[in-house]
């Protein structure tokens, strides 16, 4: 085989066919078609349809590399911390994806999970975000722990009133009065995506397996 | 080195295809050392995140995209395809043909790369791991890298020995799967993406698939062929070899899932990775017992090797053993994954082709290489390098795993408890880059000296004289 040339490309052949037929055929042969879930209770589908402006925010999440430290992906309650540190009371599965143009599952976690962002106890709302974003800064706390994206916003001369989309910064922070910091179009559009990361429904196949359980209809929890 | 029996070091093979096979090997340590600086930056702003945070190029995202796109398409592609050339140029037993080909290839694959990197900085990249280059380019990388292979397919069809040899499959695989991988990525990912969580399991397949259907066959052809040279003897289990290449091949593909254990994906994918991890271990095995000469030879290429050959078992057995629930439980997405990825990347795959390259540039300049100093240097600063990143940051991501399964402990806390690490692991970036400045210096003098003096006649029969001893 390894004289012959025609045979050795036939093996070749056979060897990428083999992985890639198996992984990237194989998975899509099974999950391709995954439809949302319909539940008759609530008569409406689920996973919802993610708005204009979350879709435009995920394509700044995707260009930025937030996933190079973040994963959008929560684990099993008994496989790691994930439930205890409050990042999604279920398991992420696939129907979760399905509406979303570029998931970013995301391979890392130097920073925490953002599946469940904003469905989270203690979620921040849009302002402390967006300050965070400007600041690099945990709301609460003053060690600069994530890289602040000044270049998202735009420092403008206030002209008249303050803009409704200016920054309440501290004093330290502020920018030199008569000036005001507002959040540039992509700003918003990562703080809408980011809002926009919530995960409530509970598909059945999402459920954790325990013997009582009914796995029939999926629900609000 | 005391095992000299190799003779005619510069064949007509290498003075036809010296300036092509120069070209690809130079591209490739320009782009060694500008993904060296942007690795650093990104390093740097793993324990100090205001580093550079302005420039929005440069941002940790961005930055690190530019890093590892860089380092596997800059400095990985151009000299595994030069090293691969060469190798199927001599093997083949007549000069390379359609060597034109590879030189508008190779302008066209740099071309293609900066415009690519160009987007990246400006934001067009994908967010999909090793493909992160906008979609834009990426049929003009895949012309180019069928251009540049031409002459391989036509060295290795056209060769006039009866048999073959390991590096000649190695090549040819390298050469000719690479085109396939890129193409079925770039459609199910880029052109006409596949919905949802499939982009991840894709991409893991095309992550792996990269290593292990291209790199690693790349940086395996220039080690099954320096290792016999450079010692004088055949492979030992060499029977063997054949096997082991066929399971690379086949298995290899199949361990990409290890990274989504636990993940919103079927189940059965990391149980497949788990398992084909393990029976990869064959191919492994039989690659170390095939090139363990290395060890007892002395010389600069062989060091590299032999060093190379330790990561490349060291990364299987790490990839083995982290593709298990339980250890993956504390590993999965910590610097601990880094490590493994550099220790394949830099001390297997990078290692290899280092030690090919030694050996290779002066049998195609004619020349030793210009300073032995600067040898020294970068095998010690590339070794020392290598052992501190991944020893740095798998200690990291050990810390980072613990602490990120014990749910009281913060984000700040954590990074806290990484930093000392994270600061070691800059260190080593920054003696990896010194190390490839030297190389790229060196390389740069011996290249240059060709054009401008007569090649020194005893260093065509003192193969000793023509490696620059690191001893």
């Amino acid at each position: 085989m390894m004289k012959n040339g025609f045979l050795f490309f036939i093996g070749l052949l056979a060897a990428f066919v083999f992985g890639w037929g198996g992984i990237a055929l194989g998975s899509h042969l099974q999950l391709g078609a995954l439809a949302p879930y319909y539940d008759d209770g609530e008569g409406s589908t689920f996973p919802a349809r993610p708005q204009g402006l979350a879709s435009r925010g995920q394509l700044v999440y995707a260009d930025l590399g937030c996933a190079s430290c973040h994963t959008q992906q929560v684990r099993r309650p008994d496989f790691g911390s994930d439930k205890d540190r409050g990042w999604g009371e279920r398991q992420s599965v696939a129907r979760d994806y399905i509406h979303q143009v570029r998931p970013q599952l995301g391979e890392s976690r130097t920073g925490p999970d953002l599946a469940n962002l904003a469905g989270r106890k203690a979620p921040y709302d849009g302002a402390e975000l967006t300050q965070f974003l400007y600041t690099g800064i945990v709301p609460g706390t003053r060690v600069l722990n994530h890289p602040p994206y000044k270049f998202l916003f735009d420092e403008r001369k206030i002209d008249g009133e303050v803009s409704a989309n200016a920054l309440a910064l501290p004093a330290s922070l502020a920018p030199a009065a008569g000036r005001q910091i507002v959040a540039g179009e992509r700003a918003r559009t990562l703080v809408a995506y980011l809002q926009s990361l919530n995960t409530p429904y509970e598909f059945p196949e999402a459920r954790p397996v325990t013997p009582a359980a009914s796995a029939k209809e999926g629900a609000h929890k | 080195m005391s095992s000299p029996s190799t003779t005619a070091e510069v064949t007509a093979a290498d003075t036809a295809g010296r300036w092509p096979l120069l070209l690809l090997l130079a591209s490739g340590l320009v782009w060694l050392v500008l993904s060296g600086v942007l690795a650093l930056i990104a390093s740097i702003q793993l324990h100090s995140p205001g580093f550079l945070a302005d420039c929005e190029s440069l941002t940790h995202g961005r930055v690190t995209a530019l890093a590892e796109t860089t380092f596997i398409y800059g400095w990985a592609a151009n000299t595994g395809l030069g090293v691969a050339l060469w190798v199927l140029g001599r093997l083949g037993g007549a000069p390379l043909r359609a060597l034109n080909w590879a030189v508008v290839g190779t302008l066209f694959w740099n071309t293609g790369l900066s415009l690519g990197l160009v987007g990246i900085a400006t934001g067009d990249a994908t967010s999909f791991a090793l493909l992160e280059m906008p979609r834009y380019v990426q049929p003009l990388l895949v012309a180019a890298y069928v251009a540049i292979g031409v002459s391989g397919i036509l060295a290795w069809n056209g060769r006039r020995t009866d048999g073959t040899f390991a590096s000649q499959w190695y090549a040819v695989a390298a050469l000719i799967l690479f085109p396939w991988l890129l193409i079925a990525a770039q459609t199910m990912l880029l052109w006409s993406p596949v919905r949802g969580v499939l982009q991840a399991v894709v991409n893991g397949w095309y992550v792996q698939s990269a290593f292990s259907l291209w790199l690693a066959p790349l940086a395996l052809a220039g080690a099954y062929y320096v290792v016999p040279k450079a010692t004088g003897r055949t492979l030992p289990s060499y029977d063997f070899a054949s096997l082991s290449f066929w399971t690379l091949l086949f298995v290899g593909a199949l361990t990409g899932g290890r990274h989504l254990i636990g993940g919103p994906v079927p189940a059965w994918i990391p149980t497949l990775a788990n398992a084909s991890c393990t029976m990869l271990l064959f191919h492994y095995a039989v690659v170390a017992l095939n090139l363990r000469g290395a060890f007892s030879g002395g010389g600069t290429a062989l060091r590299f090797i032999s060093f190379g050959l330790v990561a490349y078992l060291l990364g299987a057995v790490l990839d083995a053993v982290t593709a298990f629930r339980g250890v993956a439980l504390v590993t999965q997405f910590t610097y601990f994954a880094t490590a493994q990825q550099q220790l394949a990347l830099y001390g297997g795959i990078s290692m290899f082709l280092f030690g090919s390259l030694y050996f290779a540039v002066p049998r195609l300049t004619g020349r030793a290489w210009a300073s032995a100093a600067l040898v020294r240097g970068h095998l010690a600063l590339a070794m020392f390098g290598v052992l501190l990143l991944v020893v740095t940051l798998a200690a990291a991501g050990w810390t980072q795993g613990h602490d990120l399964n014990h749910a009281a402990t913060s984000f700040a806390d954590i990074a806290a408890h990484t930093r000392p690490w994270l600061l070691g692991a800059t260190a080593a970036q920054a003696s990896l880059l010194l190390g490839n400045l030297l190389l790229l210096v060196n390389f740069a003098i011996s290249v240059s000296s060709v054009c401008c003096s007569a090649p020194a006649e005893n260093s065509f029969r003192q193969p000793s004289t023509m490696e620059a001893h690191a001893s």
